[in-house]
């Protein structure tokens, strides 16, 4: 299979991307390992400690072996995780120590195919759970690692191992679960209890209030019967759920719909995060096709978001550009976009809002894109 | 796992390290005068046998057999490349004996606590002893196998290191596959004395210089 930069979410490092892969020398290893990198003191036996710095590299003490990451020299990689995996010369940086977004890519099967899909699927699946336990160990303190696919609940029992195994180990982290929510099944609760009801946010999406639309936008028939199921499961559990949507041409005219369906079907939600379509993937193919441009129409947002917060549920908009929304409703917009693929344009400037603004991602078009963008 | 402990034992043997307790050499961690293990115990065996069912990919029908998915690996940005060949097959990976018995080394080869992160599959029980350790990172319960210096090949490059110290006499022994103190002690002699980069670890340099491929 060849190269296909429409898909890489773990892209290719380039200029200003923070590198989510190091070159790395050689290390005789013969299955996947985890690694932590330190520049002082060793707590772990999975710690490695900076011996040597060039302006090119960094050299680790990997348990008496030369371990040897090319970075650049102002490239602070203390508390950074690295997954190694036999015969490779770039090692995987699963944390970064500085950084509030460290996700782990469990798996990339799926049982969906979703047209605004960032990640699509793929058939195979490598185990690398228990690199991912030992890594949320590692973890600094008081990470919230997002667990991300794929859907990660096509491996359950294992995704429920590693979730009690780290929860246990690390009473100070939390996770952030993006799943589509098909395969909870009501004997769960026993351990999301165990992992613990606080510990977990699980992202869920839905797209529309009714079954149809919603089956269609995900590609599965049954997936909103299954959803709704699932959800009354979530409740009696007492999840922490975070409901996504994901704002498409498909859905623009039922999102005051979903609302109210939210409203009075979904009550125990968390949060409510109402998406704008990301350009990678399958959004990125069907871009033409879903992307709404809510920068020059927002309409129908402002009573989905009226309706929503009226009847109590708490209503954010993730990757919106805060120019683009009408500034009564800015302050719902965190800056959402992960620090590895955010940027901001040219045309961004001097702006006002820049450093409350998530900006767009890393391969967001402007040609392509919103319309209404307008610096403050 | 026969393979390593026949190419293992032979190497401490042919490097004139006997094990100071005679019955704490992996080749005897199999013997049978356990004694009768505990709950905890038992939960571990149980553990292991989960973990070997896993790595034969026989035991999830979601996944599809190992050697194939090596050339989605490399092609795709996506997720974590893992290149072709089973790695499983030659892991490091030892059965975490409910005994202590297995630890032949002055600074045991198996540095990890025999705890494992993995809980059974039934959801009422789970052992809430395996984690036993308090909050602090560094006691975690860490698997074996996610360890690099765990890997038999980074024992390999290891042992042929020390047994090439030992040759050239940089160092008297035991050769252990773990790089310990005396070791680095070793390593600095040879690298001052062969003019390379002293760091008292083992450096590309040193591997060339005594010929030893890592691959």
């Amino acid at each position: 299979m060849g190269r296909n930069p429409g898909v890489r979410l773990f892209a290719r490092p380039d200029t200003h991307m923070i590198d989510l892969r190091l070159k790395i020398g050689d290390v005789p290893i013969d299955h996947p390992s985890i690694v932590r990198l330190r520049t002082d003191a060793v707590e772990s036996e999975h710690d490695a400690v900076l011996i040597d710095r060039d302006h090119q590299s960094q050299t680790f003490d990997l348990a008496g072996y030369s371990l040897r990451v090319y970075c650049d020299p102002q490239t602070d990689l203390d508390g950074d995780v690295l997954l190694l995996v036999p015969g490779r010369n770039s090692a995987h940086r699963l944390l970064r120590a500085r950084s509030r977004h460290n996700t782990f890519l469990v798996t990339e099967q799926c049982d969906q195919l979703c047209v605004m899909c960032s990640q699509p699927p793929k058939k195979y699946h490598v185990d690398l759970f228990d690199q991912f336990t030992v890594a949320a160990t590692l973890a600094p303190e008081n990470a919230r690692i997002t667990i991300s696919g794929g859907e990660p609940l096509l491996h359950k029992r294992r995704l429920f191992q590693f979730l009690v195994a780290a929860a246990k180990a690390r009473p100070d982290i939390s996770f952030h679960v993006l799943t589509n929510g098909q395969f909870f099944e009501p004997g769960d609760i026993v351990l999301i209890d165990e992992i613990g009801r606080d510990r977990v946010l699980w992202g869920i999406p839905l797209y529309a209030p009714y079954a149809e639309l919603h089956d269609s936008i995900v590609a599965k028939r049954g997936a909103f019967e299954t959803l709704s199921q699932n959800f009354m499961t979530l409740m009696r559990v007492g999840a922490a759920v975070e409901l996504r949507t994901v704002v498409l041409q498909q859905n623009w005219d039922v999102l005051p719909r979903l609302a109210e369906y939210v409203s009075t079907r979904l009550p125990f939600i968390d949060v409510w995060a109402i998406m704008q379509l990301e350009n990678i993937g399958y959004g990125r193919m069907n871009w033409g096709d879903s992307f709404k441009d809510t920068s020059l129409d927002f309409r129908e947002l402002r009573s989905t978001i009226n309706l929503a917060i009226g009847r109590g549920i708490q209503t954010l908009l993730y990757n919106f550009p805060l120019c683009t929304v009408p500034l009564e409703y800015r302050h719902l917009a965190p800056g959402t976009i992960s620090d590895w693929k955010n940027k901001f344009l040219e045309e961004c400037g001097e702006c006002k809002l820049r450093s409350t603004c998530g900006g767009f991602f890393e391969w967001y078009k402007a040609d392509e894109g919103f319309g209404g963008l307008s610096r403050q | 796992m026969k393979k390593r402990k026949a190419y293992l034992v032979p190497s401490l043997i042919a490097a004139g390290f006997m094990p100071s307790k005679s019955d704490a050499t992996p080749l005897v961690g199999v013997t049978n005068k356990k004694p009768e293990p505990t709950l905890f115990e038992r939960l571990q065996v149980k553990q292991v046998y989960t973990l070997a069912g896993h790595s034969s990919h026989s035991s999830h029908a979601s996944h599809s057999s190992h050697a194939s998915h090596a050339s989605h690996a490399s092609g795709s940005g996506g997720g974590y490349v893992v290149p072709r060949g089973d790695y499983n097959n030659s892991t490091t990976y030892t059965q975490p004996d409910p005994t202590p018995s297995y630890s032949p080394n002055p600074g045991p080869v198996i540095r990890s606590l025999p705890t494992t992160p993995n809980i059974p599959t039934s959801t009422d029980s789970y052992p809430t002893q395996v984690a036993p350790q308090s909050s602090s990172v560094n006691t975690a319960p860490l698997p074996l196998k996610t360890l690099p210096g765990n890997s038999d090949k980074f024992r390999r490059v290891v042992i042929q290191v020390q047994t090439a110290l030992v040759a050239y006499g940089y160092y008297r022994g035991p050769v252990t596959g773990q790089v310990d103190a005396a070791t680095r002690v070793g390593l600095n002699k040879m690298q001052d004395a062969y003019g390379l980069k002293v760091t008292g670890t083992i450096t590309p340099q040193v591997l060339t210089a005594f010929g030893i491929s890592t691959n």
